[in-house]
Order: C-alpha cells, then structure tokens, then sequence
C-alpha cells in the first residue's frame, strides 16, 4: 500500500539522436515529461504543428479505411475478443514494419477511394431506380413520351392529378367548350387514350387538331394536366430497359469494388500498424515541440519512479550517449501518483482511480479499501451460487484472455475477489441461487432437504443482519478515522491527532458502548449480550472527554475565543452525520435481502409447474431467465452501493484526494503493444 | 367483515409494488430516453449510461420485495390466511414507507441519473462520481425499505 517514490530526472542527448531516444522514451514508458520553458538561456523550442497535422492527416486516412474495412470485411470476433489485449510487437518487426509506411497509406487511400465510388453509385442506383419508377406507368405507352404531333394534329402527353378515364376527359372538354361559349362549328372531335389510372393519377393522351392546340392546352391545363416528370425521347418500355441494363452495370460494379476493398483487408494488419505508428509519432511530436534544445543538444526534463530511474539511466547512456541527471522532487513539485500494490489489493486501485488519487500528503488507502471492498460487496450479494458464477466466469477468462487490457484485468480481478468473498457470505446465510435446493428438492424429489445456513438467515432474522450491519459500518469508519490518524501522526501533527480523532472515537464509541449497556436498546436489538453497568460510567466519561475536546479544540484555528467555541460546537453537531452514516449502512440489510428475496420469487415461480418433465423444462427455462436478470441488477446495484459506502461513509472521514495520475510519455496505441527488448 | 384484515394486508402488498413499480418504471424511462440521446452521438458509452440507466431501477426491486414479504406473511403464497383487521391494517401502514418513498425516491433519482447521464457524456473518466449522486437519493428509498421490512416481521408477532 504505497505510492511509488519519484525522482526528478533530465535527460541530456545529442541532437543527431534525438529520434532514436525519443522512440526509446516511448517504448520504455517510464518518464513522464515536465513542461519547462528555458527560452532565457539560449535553449529554443521546435515549431511541430505542421508535422503533427500532416501525422494527423495520414492517421486519418488510415483510420478511416480501417472502417471501411470493418463495414465491407468484418473481423470475426469471438465472445471474449473486446476482453483480449493488443498483440505485441518487438522493436526489431517495428522497424521492419515502417520499411512498408508509404505502401499501407496508399492502400489506405486507395479503400477510401473504392468507399468512394461505391458510395456515388449507390447515390446512383437510387437515382436511376426513381426514374424507373417514375416511368413505369407509361410502360404500355407505344409511342416517345417527348411526341408532339403530327402536321395537321397536337398530341399531348402527361397527367391528371385525379382518376379519370377517356370518356370522362371528353365529356370534360367538351362541357368546359360549352360554357365558354364556343361556336358548334369548331367542336372539333379529340381523341383520348388512358395510358394507366390509379387514385393519384391518371396518364393519358390527348390527340386534337393542330389549330385548336391553344384552346385545348388551356382548357387541359385548368383541369391539372402536367407534362410527366420524366422525358425520354425513346419509347418509354426502351428506356426502362435501357435503365434496367443500367442498374445490372452499377450492381456490378458496386460487387466488384467490395470484392477489391475485400481483398485489400489482407493488409489490414500494415494498416493497424501504421495507424498506431502514426498516433506513436503525433504524441511523440507533441513532447518534442516541448523539448529544450540548443545546437548540438536537447535535453527533457520529466518525472521517473525510483525503482527505474537507475536502469533508464544506464540504458540511455549505454544504447545513445545520453546523460541523464537523477534528482530529488522538491516539495513544490506537484509530483504524479503511481500506486503499487500487492496481488489481491491492487484491483481496487481503479475504483480509487475513479475517485481520485491521493494528494501530496496522503498515504495510498488501497489495501485497506480492498479489504472493506470485496467484504461489502460480498455481502451485499451474498449469494453462494452468484458468487460461484463471478469466480468461474472470471476465472476462466484471467486464464484464457492472458494478454488483457491492464485495467480490464485489474476489473475482472477485482470481481473474481468479489466473487469469493460473494460465495463465502452465500454459505454463511444458507443462499445458493436463493432457496434453490430446499425449491427443487420438495419440488422434484420430495425431499425436505435444504441449504442450511452455517451463521443464519437474514431473511428470517432481519433484526439481527441489521445489528450486524451497524457494526460492520462502525468498524469501517473508524478504520477510515485510524487512516486519519495514522497519516497525522506521520506528519507529526500529534494536536490533530488527538482532537480530530481521538476525540471523536471517544465520543462515537462512548456513545455506543452506552446504548449497549441500555436495557431499552438491547432488547430492541435482540443482542444476546449487555454490557455491565460500570462500562455505562467509563462510556459516559469517554463520551464526555470526547465531546469537550471537539467543542474547546477543534475550533483551534481561530483566535477568538466565541468564535472558537462557536466552531467547536458546529463541529460537535458532527455527530449527527457519523449517526446518519452507521444508518446508511443498513443497504447492507437491504441489498442482501433483495438478491435472496427476488430468487426466492423465481425459484417459487419455477417450481409452479409442479415435477415431472413439463415441470423441470419450465423451472429450469425460469430459473436461468430469472436468476440471470436478478444476478444482474443485484451485482449493478453491489457495485454502485459498495462504491458509495467508500466514497462517501469511508473516504468522508480521512481521504481528499486531488493527486495527478502518473501518466508516462509511452506508445498509447490502439492495435499494437510495443515492447522495447531489454 | 371478518375478512378484511386479509383485504387491508394484501392492499398494503399490491400498494408497495405498485408504487415503487411506478416510480421506477417512470424513472428508469426517464433515463433511458437521457441514455439513448448519448448513445446516438457515442455509441462506445452504452456500457456507462446503461448502468446510470438502471440506478432508479431497484425501488421497483425493493417494492416488489415488500409485497413479497408481505404476501408470505399473511399466507397468500400458501398456509392460514387468518389475519384479523388490526392486523391488516397494520401491514397496510407497515407497506406505505415503501409504497411512496419508492415512487418520489425513484423518480427524483432518475433526475440525477439523467444529469449524471449527461456528465459522463461529457466526461466519461468521471463516471465513479457521476454514479454517487444517484445512490445518494437512494439511501432514503432503502431506509423506508429497512422500516417496512422491520414493521411487518414485527406484526408477525404481534398478538392482536
């Protein structure tokens, strides 16, 4: 349970192997730089932002052809493939790989070119499918649709908004004629052919006399006749064929372009590469336009742990001639934090990640959270047959996936710990997939044979898990006070010591010990036990002892005596929240009661279709559906009220945090682990 | 009239699941439609706005298990369903903590779930503390469930 100690370092190389080193820092992964300006004295700093966007640029081809390749060529991916690390690669196929860079950018731009076009001709293909459509009604039409007429006659070919057929479009000439008043003379006959008609539409054409084409185009258009949308100077039958050709060819040419995309997905492995290799060089960029320079030299100043400062030393000096200065952090230096932590505790380090890491002052609290997390959850879950899954499950993948994602394992580590401590309150309280075997016992085979409990049922003793939980909380926050403790009298703060701790474990605990000599609170709580009145007095004293001190010191700060006081009594009305905290940890109750209780619901629901075949098929199909979900939500709601009694029952009494992860200048690459070979 | 105790008893039951189930069908959708939003423009987030999703979920949980209790108690599920009047009446009250704690504690929830959604939308690597804001609303959904669940194992041995 520690932080690891830093040291300061500066590096000083040679700018002719500036490269070499830089590559070297990044696949060592050791130092994380400091930004430090020394533009004073004669050093200046490189100009890399048109390099870092051209970097930038060529990045994004590559990524973007390695979307495309996973649309038209998707990787098979097995049920663990997310869980599975990054392959690794070694400095020596590291540079064999670059020797191929300009070869991977093209194929990159030449997928993005093949994306291209098939995109235009699906563009296309829906484009050439509209006019097809559009045309389809004048199918049957056996003359162009752009015909106009003869010498002597008009012809006019186009739409109704409504559905009309041929007689009705004459009778509608010839009624409008008679209302304009036409002489009888120039009614001449026209000819109307329905080409198709439906509810929206009606296409038809109109044949008249030539000189008559004026009135008869006015009148039509009254009416809502439109030329079509679509022209076509052929016949329109032609011209869907011609269309209908059309689409075979884009259709073919769409196929043909993804088989090319498709064959290019052997280089798939080169473009991954070069993508990372690309992402290597921008963030390597991005601490060289931070470097120090003059002339002939650089140098980098930045932060190492202790234990490699001495080997990254040597390395560099022996490999590229560099020098590197080892110093001391100073007290100033906001110095970043890289916890190290045993086996079973380090798991935890991700939930205090997700908090934030410890400040300056601080020790790491990660063992002893470790120890209060996987006891919490465990019993919050409390399920013998969900614990045995958690430890199989993740099990099996540590074993399997040994080429994990650092934090993904620490993840799966700190549920496989989960799990046993789940399966051990499980057996405890007598809970395996609920009151699964006393269910299918009486149910399939008669029998009464149960689980039993090896402690007791909270179920059917809630009183007493209560109790239990109250005191699980009371030693979890005074553990968080003992880390306050500790860290203050490490700091020397023996003051402190006593009146922000001490004190307060006189109060709360002589405020316990005193309800547990009450004979009104030892029979409410069931408690087998009651401590002797004497204790009442020693408890009445500490207490007293306890809240004195709070109200007269811990108010120190201030000068003025009211103002002091005032403090210290504000301070003292503090003991309410210790009382709310030991209440919140009755979600122990509560949680551990849900799972058990919602298992019983789906065991009882199974076990409704009585014994027999039917009967086992239903029991075993509600059962897997029922305990699945239940699992689920429970081990949701374990995880988040685990967190919760941390950060805020645990952490609230010692721990503020505010410390800078130890973010080393390393190869954060998405397809690659490069290792450098030692 | 003899029979009412059983009545007041099981109303007390559905109550505690019916509101509790209300409130958090109400909040969990509420989040859902928060979720959905950030998955659209990120869907890599599924995973964190799910859980958030799921926060105003357990006092419908917790409802279910008071009516549960409840049900096992008066013999519903099977054995003497004798309970006298007082007797019903009392588990009707012993129901109500859950019944409306449940329905305001999980919808006001669901509000912080939504905020906490959108937090981590933002700033994914906050998502430990984006999680706690809607636990905190939750304590006063599992203290009325801790008071319910002690009043009706208390009326089992209760002799009225």
């Amino acid at each position: 349970m520690s932080k690891l100690p830093m040291k300061r370092v500066g590096i000083y190389g040679l700018k002719s192997r500036r490269k070499e080193i830089l590559e070297a820092l990044q696949r060592y992964g050791v130092l994380e730089p400091i930004s430090c300006d020394l533009s004073g004295s004669g050093f200046e700093k490189l100009d890399t932002a048109r390099a870092t966007a051209r970097f930038m640029n060529a990045k994004n081809i590559l990524e973007r052809a390695l979307g495309v390749l996973n649309e038209y060529s998707p990787e098979k991916a097995s049920l663990f493939s997310t869980l599975e690390g990054k392959k690794t690669m070694t400095a020596g196929q590291y540079y064999e790989l670059i020797e191929n860079s300009d070869n991977a950018l093209n194929i990159a731009r030449e997928i993005n070119e093949l994306a291209k076009r098939i995109y235009e001709l699906r563009l296309e293909l829906v484009k050439t499918e509209n006019s097809i459509s559009a045309l389809s009604p004048w199918k049957d039409l056996d003359i162009p649709l752009d015909f106009a007429g003869t010498k002597k006659t008009a012809a006019f070919i186009g739409t109704f908004p409504e559905e009309y057929t041929a007689e009705e479009i004459t009778a509608g000439y010839f009624e409008t004629l008679t209302q304009r008043g036409c002489a009888d003379d120039v009614r001449y006959a026209i000819d109307v052919t329905v080409v198709h008609s439906d509810r929206q539409m009606t296409c038809a054409v109109i044949i008249g006399r030539r000189d008559m084409k004026n009135e008869l185009d006015g009148i039509l258009r009254e009416r809502g006749f439109a030329a079509p949308v679509c022209r076509a100077g052929k016949l329109p039958r032609t011209e869907i064929e011609r269309l209908r050709s059309k689409i075979a060819g884009i259709d073919a040419e769409i196929e043909e372009n993804t088989a090319r995309i498709v064959k290019r997905a052997e280089s798939r492995r080169l473009i991954e590469f070069m993508a990372d290799y690309y992402l290597m060089r921008i963030e390597k960029y991005e601490l060289l336009c931070d470097i120090n320079q003059r002339k002939k030299f650089f140098v980098i100043f930045g932060y190492v742990p202790e234990k490699y400062a001495a080997a990254l030393e040597m390395f560099l000096a022996e490999r590229y001639g560099a020098v590197t200065e080892i110093s001391e952090v100073s007290e100033e230096d906001e110095v970043p934090v890289l916890l190290k932590n045993n086996k079973f505790s380090s798991p935890v380090e991700t939930v205090l990640e997700t908090y934030s890491m410890p400040n300056k002052t601080e020790i790491d609290p990660t063992f002893v959270l470790s120890l209060f997390y996987y006891f919490l959850f465990g019993l919050m879950l409390s399920d013998a047959g969900y614990g045995l899954l958690m430890i199989l499950g993740c099990g099996f993948v540590l074993m399997r996936l040994r080429n994990m994602e650092p934090g993904m394992k620490k993840t799966i580590k700190m549920f496989f710990y989960c799990g046993i401590s789940t399966f051990f309150w499980g057996i405890l309280f007598g809970s395996f997939f609920g009151d699964a075997v006393a269910v299918i016992a009486s149910t399939f085979f008669d029998s009464d044979l149960a689980l039993r409990p090896l402690w007791f049922e909270p179920i059917k003793d809630p009183m007493r898990m209560l109790i239990f939980s109250f005191a699980i909380g009371i030693v979890h926050l005074f553990a968080g006070l003992g880390i306050k403790l500790y860290q203050l009298l490490r700091e020397g703060d023996i003051k402190s010591a006593f009146f922000d701790v001490v004190c307060w474990y006189l109060l709360v605990g002589g405020g316990i010990a005193y309800l547990l000599t009450m004979d009104m609170f030892v029979s409410m709580a069931n408690l087998s036990f009651k401590l002797p009145p004497a204790v009442q007095t020693a408890a009445v004293i500490a207490a007293a002892v306890g809240a004195a001190g709070i109200t007269l010191f811990s108010g120190r700060s201030s000068r003025n005596i009211f103002k002091r006081i005032a403090k210290g009594l504000y301070d003292l009305y503090g003991v309410t929240g210790y009382l709310s905290d030991i209440l919140s940890y009755s979600r122990l109750l509560a949680l551990g009661l849900a799972t058990g209780v919602i298992a019983q619901v789906f065991n009882q629901m199974g076990s409704m279709f009585g014994g027999g075949a039917v009967g086992a098929v239903c029991f075993t199909l509600i059962f897997v559906i029922g305990h699945s979900l239940n699992m689920a939500i429970n081990l949701l709601g374990a995880y988040v009220h685990t967190n919760r009694l941390q950060f805020v029952e645990f952490f609230g009494k010692f721990y503020e945090g505010g410390g800078k992860k130890f973010e080393p200048f390393s190869a954060n690459t998405n397809y690659f682990k490069f290792k450098e070979e030692k | 009239m003899e029979n009412l105790g059983i009545i007041f008893a099981l109303l007390g039951a559905s109550l505690a699941a019916l509101m509790a189930g209300i409130g958090s069908a109400i909040g969990v959708g509420m989040a859902g439609e928060a979720a959905a939003g950030v998955v659209t423009e990120d869907p890599g987030k599924f995973g964190k706005v799910l859980i958030l999703q799921l926060l105003p979920g357990t006092q419908g949980i917790y409802g279910l298990l008071i009516a549960f209790i409840t049900l096992s108690q008066i013999g519903i599920l099977g054995g003497s369903s004798d309970i006298s009047v007082a007797k019903g009446l009392l588990y009707l009250a012993a129901c109500l903590p859950m019944a409306f704690v449940g329905l305001w504690s999980a919808v006001k929830q669901a509000r912080a779930s939504v905020a906490g959604i959108q937090l981590v939308s933002k700033r994914p690597d906050q998502m430990g503390k984006s999680m706690i804001f809607p636990a905190m609303v939750e304590t006063y959904a599992i203290l009325a469930l801790l008071i319910s669940i002690l009043s009706i194992n208390g009326i089992g041995g209760l002799n009225i």
